[in-house]
């Protein structure tokens, strides 16, 4: 039991990578980026080849990603998104369900339909304390997904882009009165959400075999994750992150309930969430 | 969902605002559909024997039967969407939910309880139909996005419950006992089609569709008027659910084998969504044509390995495409309320960007 309790903590760490991106784009933007498991299997292919390609580490590649990402991310918005932003929701859901098919097929065509994974010289070590015993890729992911909670945090309540950005998710023609760039600030925040779901990426390949379509599942776990903990807050999505590990894991462990109902639990508390608290555990917002 | 923007709503289709222009145009769809109809009722009775030996030409052999019946089938799925999705406004993501259930009905009566198809069938509709009405009552008090997903999670999580338990064949599936006639599921499936259409036009011009274009527009408002929100929004569900239903439950038979991955598959609901998109949401003919066209691309474009990923992509760009500069769909792009124009195109993207 105790152990895993710290095996869904440290498996939270991977969702709340995953949650913070999905939260920002969600919380600021007002879209659902169904495109978002597409843009973490980028991430994932980026650090494999460049393992691969030049060994390095997975998580050294991690700042590539985030650069990558943000670039790909912040074109994504201001070239495309854009375009539709004023429209109903409806919309902007199937313009990146378009995407996601876009990406997802354009990386099938690059690197085939194969596993690929990244192995390293730590992969099978774990830290032994006590009777627990923890993976080191799991508690290194938890402490990079932490960090950049922290980093998110900072940008988002310490500097100047992220008063521009939160001004425009509080109202964006009072924004666009004060002298914010609306096009340039909407790139900006669609290529933070995206940095993180680089970050996301790079976590993920460490422990897990990618294929191309393999990013389908993190988009809809990211939106439990945020509905879970709530929208609009760093510190919501890391309580929410963690608590989906947690459930996960604990809700796989039940006797007669394998890993093959991992969706309907997770969809099972997302239904029962929204009915019971429909703005999150620690959301302001309300529906 | 809020429905401030300008011209971006809904479409305001030639129902809620009847003009001399919209008539017209509504009569000259009608008199196309007739004659489409006339010539999808005739074409497949070329294949019977009694025509072949009368030396009429065989103008539909069994790859024209696959992909007209595939297409009907679409025209039925979307269609259903279209009355919750775009009459009522709830963008239900998890519609095919309720094809799942409908073959997996179909499938265990006949299989288990050794029911006749003919009885099992209509069975597969009542019970997607309260299937909806047990889903609908929760989630129909969610909006939006909230909504989308919620109803994708059902989907998912059903399908992913199913194929996880024996008695529904697990994750080896069911197999049906086979139907050896490609004539019946066609015209099940065109007669499903027929009937989607005319369900629509009826609740169109009835106060229930008043009621749930209301609804679309201004829920609050809606309930101020008088209109039983919950009441229409669960009975639309349900309606939605029931010819989806229909369209599972003779699917399976057709089909011969379900299982997860063919009687829950997601492609089914977005497809369907894309396709109500593409020809025009909140329109009677809109899904109709969508489906048409989209499934008609797909199936020409289909194939294995590589090509596969390439008409993946392509359907992507479409997709993408279509939302920017069609919102409102084919339907109102050729002769609606503008036309044909490069500055139809031009203001719609200054209506709907930064």
């Amino acid at each position: 039991m105790a152990e895993q309790v710290v095996l869904g903590l440290l498996l939270g760490g991977i969702y709340v990578a995953l949650g913070l991106g999905f939260s920002l784009v969600w919380g600021i933007l007002n879209i659902v980026n169904l495109a978002y498991g597409a843009l973490v299997m980028v991430a994932a292919y980026i650090t494999w080849q460049l393992s691969t390609s030049f060994g390095l580490d997975p998580f050294v590649t991690i700042p590539v990603n985030l650069v990558a990402l943000f670039v790909i991310g912040y074109a994504i918005q201001y070239l495309v998104i854009n375009r539709i932003i004023r429209a109903p929701f409806l919309y902007t859901f199937l313009i990146t369900f378009g995407l996601d098919l876009v990406v997802v097929n354009g990386l099938l065509l690059l690197f085939k339909a194969d596993f690929r994974s990244v192995n390293t010289y730590y992969s099978g070590s774990s830290l032994t304390a006590g009777p627990l015993v923890i993976p080191y890729i799991r508690l290194w992911s938890l402490l990079v997904a932490l960090a950049l909670a922290g980093i998110m945090w900072w940008i988002l309540n310490r500097t100047r882009t992220g008063d521009a950005i939160q001004a425009v998710g509080a109202d964006k023609d009072a924004a666009r009165l004060v002298g914010i760039n609306l096009a340039h600030t909407y790139g900006l925040t669609f290529g933070l959400g995206a940095a993180c779901a680089g970050v996301a990426g790079a976590l993920i390949v460490t422990y897990q075999a990618i294929t191309p379509s393999a990013g389908e599942p993190y988009t809809l776990q990211s939106f439990v994750v945020v509905i879970l903990g709530g929208l609009g807050r760093v510190s919501a999505t890391v309580i929410g992150g963690m608590l989906f590990g947690l459930i996960e894991v604990l809700g796989q462990a039940v006797p007669g309930v394998g890993a093959g109902y991992a969706n309907a639990i997770a969809f099972g508390v997302l239904v029962l969430v929204l009915l019971l608290r429909p703005q999150g555990l620690m959301g302001r917002q309300t529906l | 969902m809020t429905t401030a923007e300008p011209g971006t709503q809904a479409p305001e289709g030639s129902f809620s605002v009847v003009t001399r222009a919209s008539q017209r145009r509504e009569r000259i769809l009608f008199i196309a559909a007739g004659v489409a109809l006339l010539i999808l009722v005739l074409v497949p009775l070329t294949s019977l024997d009694a025509a072949q030996s009368a030396g009429l030409p065989l103008l539909a052999d069994r790859y024209w039967f696959r992909i007209a019946t595939t297409i009907l089938m679409f025209v039925i799925v979307a269609g259903a969407w279209n009355i919750i999705g775009g009459l009522t406004g709830y963008p239900a993501f998890g519609n095919v939910v309720f094809f799942g259930v409908g073959a997996y009905t179909v499938g265990t009566l006949v299989t288990k309880a050794n029911l006749p198809y003919a009885l099992a069938l209509p069975a597969g509709v009542l019970v997607a139909a309260a299937g909806a009405a047990l889903i609908g009552l929760p989630l129909l008090r969610l909006r939006g996005h909230y909504f989308a997903v919620a109803s994708l999670g059902v989907a998912v999580a059903t399908g992913e419950v199913i194929n996880n338990l024996q008695f529904f064949g697990g994750a080896s599936g069911i197999f049906m006992p086979i139907i050896r006639s490609d004539l019946l599921f066609y015209f099940l499936m065109l007669g499903g089609a027929v009937g989607t259409v005319a369900i629509t036009w009826a609740v169109l011009h009835s106060r229930f569709g008043f009621g749930l274009i209301a609804i679309r527009e201004d829920e609050a408002a809606a309930a101020v008027i008088g209109v039983n929100t919950t009441l229409y929004k669960v009975a639309a569900y349900m309606l939605s659910a029931a010819l989806t239903g229909f369209a599972g439950a003779v699917y399976a038979e057709w089909n011969v084998f379900i299982d997860q991955s063919t009687a829950f598959n997601l492609d089914i609901s977005i497809d369907s969504i894309l396709m109500a998109l593409i020809g025009g949401i909140g329109t009677l003919f809109g899904p109709l044509i969508g489906a048409a066209v989209l499934e008609y691309l797909i199936q020409s474009f289909a194939g294995g390995g590589s090509l596969a990923a390439y008409t993946q992509v392509g359907l992507g760009v479409l997709l993408t495409v279509a939302v920017i500069f069609l919102p409102r769909g084919i339907v109102d792009f050729f002769g609606g309320r503008s036309s044909f124009s490069l500055r139809y195109l031009r203001r719609t993207m200054r209506e709907t960007g930064v």
